[in-house]
């Protein structure tokens, strides 16, 4: 260990002890929290896969704002949050986040799925980087009894937070950003930002045939366990996982002609035919106005409090 | 685009709509699919095209709207062939509706997708919106406009891939297998939307019955070529060329005309009825209910007891519940209530057991089939349940041997026809020597050939039986007794016969059997023996007069002659069971005579 | 297998995300005009072979596949792969907006080497191609991973050691997939060969 002294804390070896388990116990939850989920859902099938568009018109701000604006300002302020260092505010960022998806008063159940979904990677932050980050020499070290070459790094501790509020935070900004309008119109907003048509296009032709292949996975499988499949790091499981995805990619080659020729048999010249859209209002300016530089004040808040620090 | 308020149709020159001449066509793997087609086909015909499985039928119906370019030959959509420009606006009045409506339906919302023809036609948004809305009320989905269509059930989702195409306001409609997978009630509902639809009509079918309602001529293709070309009541009153096409589905009511030999035929396996009462049930459910995690209530209290070696018919609408007993059954899902399978309780922990003890084969083979050789996806079952090498080459052997596929070894399922791959998932199944076969719809996308060989191999099982299935006919030779429900409840437990003879069924449960049962009478009207004469023209051989010369020589000709056919069925059960015959040959009181125009013209393989 | 959003700083995240887009129009450019909705089609096939799980020791991983994506669709294999990534951000809840393009590179790029490998190494037999298509397989994991921990170590010296132990996770990542990539490659090249020529992509 090289001669720095860092600021240290002393804890008996068996708070460390603790802490492992808690973590450990909030991991088993979390990965129970994802199983079960796919578990319910498979029993659903419609549901395995989120809807990500909304299917019935609301009325909230959110679903009234015009996609291009809604997108351009959405992703700006989740490049402003990713850019932030400091835990207040991108707590801040994450209240802001919250408080859209309030606002377009939209489930709650589903944003935590999502939050809880991505928790099981984002726990190996957590634990991972309070021992490796690199001890720099004003780092609040804690020591646990005995184990003196392997300090908790406080400083790390905060990075990883800080990582899972950054995470937490643009996951939220996905239901206010897909959820309040349908997917074509999301997509169209896109093309209008000057992203090309194609683009869109392959986008909503892609997302349709999940749902469809969805379906097949999910009755081969059911084909596969109708006949006692036995899953497991063996070599005639993992051929029978190969011969299994292979058939799925030649039933989707097969069908991408049949798809086409569908295209073409209804006119299909190249571009799907464009809807109708919008004109921008001023409330549409506002409010991505309002977004954006609520994003700006916190990465400048954010700076201007590092510069004093 | 300029938009427009309404579209011009193309204008129409000549007579006929669609006009082939001798068109051929090869795929690049050098399979011939069409050979010689010439056809004409008029403004309002109605034509069903029929053959058996690889007669060109499907790549016929691409060429009509120009998918596939025409190779050899000559085709002409309204007295034009089809170049780029024709071709495009040819394809916004002929519509064609896919087998597998997920292939049509490839927008994200039902609307979206019959949009999708209106605005590539070029009309206004809201016009384009109206004849949406139009199309949807036609077809019954008006509520379901906003839906992603992978929340619709089958049976909505071909009706709103028609509703596509009905809302470009098409002249042609083109059909494949436009039945397949659906259930009788939607099949009626499908054939009362097309009944009242104004235009020409060319479908692709092995559902002769719903052909026979829907057209009124009928195009036969054997390997590529154009065989009849008559009206459908005359193909349907020709067994012997309903036979020789593999079309024949009349084995289906002369069976259906003699329950005796056929019930005697079903006693004959193993457990007679005293000992199949005596025996402790193979399958026990008491109580038992299933509620999906949304709430929905599949099953509800079901009381279903089925011994060794019984034969057992599930029937019941769409969405009563069959399909979640068959996954409870096979332990794919887990309800409340008791299930004992061969005196275990089946619970959380052995569910995964039960399917060693149930063999399932699910109604589409793609489901089940994902092998690259035969001897492998019967090798499939027998391996997890461990078997050692010997053992499974046995009884991949043995089970192929079962369903007619020896020497299918290192075949390609995918490779293989519908019927094929039909029994190559029975046969993957009974490797694993279930005690209890369940099977799912196992006439759904057969041709009728493969429904009696598939009948055939099925009545000579050895195994406790129980079939899902819609189809009445199958459900008479195959089960002995028939369980009814309805709303996830069982309704009825009874004999076959008495379900039969059920005449509530109909009006409680939505199950509308009859219709099929109605076409199948007014057809088989047609097969008395009955002596007619009428115009037609097809390849055959018999004696001829040519000049002073007689000879016998296979030639295509029209003529008009008087027919003698005969066959059997239950309108005349005391007539002697004959083969049915096609009275081509001259009859002693009509000699055969007739001209031959053109005949020093035919090519001829033998000196006059 | 992916990067989560606030990992990677601001610019990294933007620079990845400018050669992901510059990667993709290059993508697009070298598939058939005609056939990119059939590229969308075989892109939500994959989509969901990665939802299928393969059980390892007490924990279960899922299939990527980056090697068999090139295999199959040679240079169109970028674009597929950004198409699936952007929806998965849009369905699922991994790799967020921001992280789009970090995770379209380590992804793409091993797939587009894999294909261009797999392109030149199959030969003719089944056996040689299941060989090559492992290899892909496994190469397309192995650089992903590489990828990974070199975007980890550029976003900062404190994420050195999670990179090295992104890198050491994905070693029996490896190896399922180096399995499963060989068998999908022989299932095609007994059924359906036409699949393992890279049929959208445009010919010289």
């Amino acid at each position: 260990m090289p001669e720095v002294i860092n600021p240290t804390i002393e804890l008996p070896l068996y708070i460390l002890l603790v802490l492992l388990c808690l973590l450990a116990g909030c991991f088993v939850l979390a990965m129970k929290a994802v199983k079960n989920m796919a578990a319910a859902l498979q029993e659903q099938p419609d549901a395995m896969l989120p809807l990500v568009d909304a299917t019935k018109p609301g009325t909230t701000p959110l679903h009234r704002w015009d996609a291009r604006f809604k997108i351009a300002a959405i992703i700006g302020f989740a490049f402003l949050t990713v850019s932030l260092h400091r835990s207040l505010y991108i707590g801040a960022a994450l209240l802001v986040a919250a408080g859209l998806v309030s606002l377009a008063r939209l489930s709650w159940s589903r944003s935590l799925r999502r939050i809880m979904a991505m928790n099981g990677f984002l726990a190996m932050f957590l634990v991972v980087m309070p021992f490796t980050a690199i001890i720099h020499p004003d780092d609040t070290l804690i020591q646990f009894g005995a184990l003196s070459s392997w300090p908790l790094n406080l400083r790390g501790l905060e990075l990883a937070v800080q990582i899972v509020g950054k995470a937490w935070t643009v996951a939220l900004l996905m239901e206010p950003l897909l959820a309040t309008a349908p997917l074509g119109s999301t997509l169209a907003g896109l093309t209008r930002l000057g992203v090309p048509d194609k683009v869109a296009e392959l986008l909503l032709i892609a997302h349709r045939y999940i749902h469809v292949f969805f379906g097949e996975l999910q009755r081969m499988r059911c084909g596969m366990e109708a006949r006692a499949f036995r899953s497991g790091f063996r070599l005639g499981a993992l051929r029978d996982y190969g011969n299994f995805v292979g058939m799925l990619l030649v039933r989707s080659f097969e069908r991408t002609h049949r798809v086409y020729d569908a295209m073409q048999a209804r006119g299909y010249a190249g571009l799907m035919p464009q809807q109708e859209v919008g004109k921008a209002k001023a409330a549409d300016w506002l409010k991505m106005i309002l977004l954006v530089v609520v994003g700006l004040i916190l990465l400048i808040g954010d700076r201007l409090a590092g510069g004093a620090a | 685009m300029h938009q427009l308020a309404s579209r011009p149709p193309l204008d129409q020159t000549g007579e006929t709509l669609f006009s082939l001449r001798d068109v051929s066509f090869s795929y690049p793997n050098g399979t011939a699919a069409l050979d010689t087609i010439s056809l004409d086909i008029a403004p309002g015909d109605r034509i069903a095209i029929v053959g058996q499985n690889g007669a060109g039928k499907s790549t016929l119906l691409k060429h009509l709207n120009g998918l596939l370019p025409t190779q050899d030959g000559t085709l002409t959509y309204k007295g034009l062939p089809f170049d780029p420009d024709h071709l495009r606006k040819a394809r916004l009045e002929i519509g064609l509706l896919f087998q597998d409506p997920d292939d049509q339906l490839f927008c994200n919302s039902v609307e979206e997708d019959v949009l999708f023809g209106p605005l590539n036609q070029g009309l206004a948004p809201d016009v384009a919106r109206s004849k949406c809305e139009a199309a949807l009320a036609d077809v019954g989905l008006e509520a379901l406009g906003a839906r992603p269509p992978h929340r619709l059930s089958y049976g909505q989702r071909k009706r709103a891939a028609l509703a596509g195409l009905l809302a470009m306001e098409p002249e042609v409609l083109l059909l494949d297998e436009p039945t397949a997978n659906l259930d009788p009630q939607q099949e009626e509902l499908l054939l009362q939307r097309l009944k009242d639809y104004p235009g020409t009509i060319v479908c692709i079918t092995h559902n002769l019955l719903f052909a026979y309602e829907l057209c009124q001529r009928t195009v036969v293709l054997e390997q590529g070529r154009i065989h009849h070309d008559f009206s459908l009541r005359e193909l349907v009153s020709h067994r012997a060329a309903l036979r020789g096409h593999g079309l024949d589905f009349s084995f289906r009511f002369v069976e259906q005309a003699l329950p005796e030999n056929g019930g005697s035929e079903v006693t004959t396996s193993p457990g007679s009825e005293e000992s199949v009462v005596a025996a402790e049930p193979l399958v026990s459910l008491h109580d038992y209910s299933f509620a999906y995690p949304d709430g929905t209530e599949a099953l509800n209290g079901v009381n279903l007891q089925i011994r060794p070696g019984e034969k057992l018919a599930i029937v019941g609408e769409n969405g009563a519940g069959k399909t979640t007993l068959v996954s409870c059954l096979m332990g794919l899902q887990l309800g409340r209530g008791l299930y004992r399978l061969n005196g275990e309780t089946v619970s959380a922990s052995n569910r995964k057991q039960s399917c060693r003890t149930v063999g399932l084969v699910f109604q589409d083979s793609a489901d089940q089939l994902f092998c690259p050789s035969c001897a492998e996806e019967v090798a499939f079952g027998p391996r997890q349940l461990g078997l050692d090498k010997v053992e499974t080459e046995r009884r991949v052997g043995s089970a192929l041997r079962q369903v007619g596929l020896e020497g299918y070894e290192e075949r390609v399922p995918l490779h293989l026809s519908g019927g094929e791959r039909k029994r190559l998932a029975l046969a993957a199944v009974l490797a694993m020597q279930p005690d209890v076969l369940i099977l799912d719809e196992p006439t759904a996308g057969l041709d009728p050939d493969g429904e009696e060989r598939l009948l055939n191999i099925i009545r000579n099982l050895d195994v406790t039986l129980v079939l899902v299935s819609h189809d009445l006919f199958f459900v008479r030779q195959l089960a002995r007794r028939t369980v009814v429900l309805h709303d996830g409840m069982l309704v009825q437990d009874y004999s076959t016969e008495s379900f039969f003879n059920d005449a509530n069924l109909t009006t409680l449960n939505q199950l509308d059997f009859t219709y099929r049962n109605r076409c199948g009478l007014e057809i088989m009207k047609l097969q008395h023996e009955h002596e007619h004469t009428h115009l037609h023209s097809h390849l055959h051989e018999h004696e001829h007069r040519h000049g002073d010369q007689v000879h016998s020589h296979p030639h295509e000709h029209e003529h008009e002659h008087a027919h003698t056919f005969s066959h059997t069925h239950h309108a005349h059960p005391e007539k002697p069971v004959a083969a049915p015959e096609h009275g081509h040959l001259p009859r002693a009181d009509k000699p055969h005579q007739h001209d031959h125009p053109g005949h020093e013209d035919e090519p001829h393989d033998h000196d006059h | 297998m992916h990067i989560s959003d606030g990992v990677m700083p601001t610019s990294l995240a933007i620079g990845s995300g400018v050669v992901s887009l510059a990667l993709t129009a290059w993508s697009a450019h070298r598939t058939r005009n005609r056939d990119l909705p059939k590229v969308a089609v075989v892109a939500a096939a994959f989509f969901v072979a990665a939802l299928i799980h393969v059980p390892l020791g007490p924990t279960s991983v899922h299939l990527v596949l980056p090697g068999v994506v090139g295999a199959l669709l040679g240079p169109s294999a970028f674009i597929a792969i950004a198409i699936g990534l952007v929806l998965q951000s849009l369905l699922f809840q991994f790799g967020g907006l921001t992280a789009l393009g970090g995770n379209a590179l380590l992804m793409g790029l091993p797939a587009l080497g894999c294909g261009l490998l797999f392109q030149l190494l199959k030969g003719t037999t089944i056996r040689r191609q299941m060989l090559v298509g492992g290899l892909s397989g496994g190469l397309g994991i192995i650089g992903s991973a590489l990828l990974l921990a070199l975007l980890l170590a550029a976003s900062g010296e404190d994420f050195l050691v999670v990179a090295k132990f992104a890198l050491a996770a994905h070693l029996p990542v490896a190896i399922i997939e180096t399995l499963v990539a060989a068998f999908i490659v022989r299932f095609l090249a007994r059924v359906k060969p036409e699949m393992l020529t890279a049929p959208f992509t445009l010919k010289d």
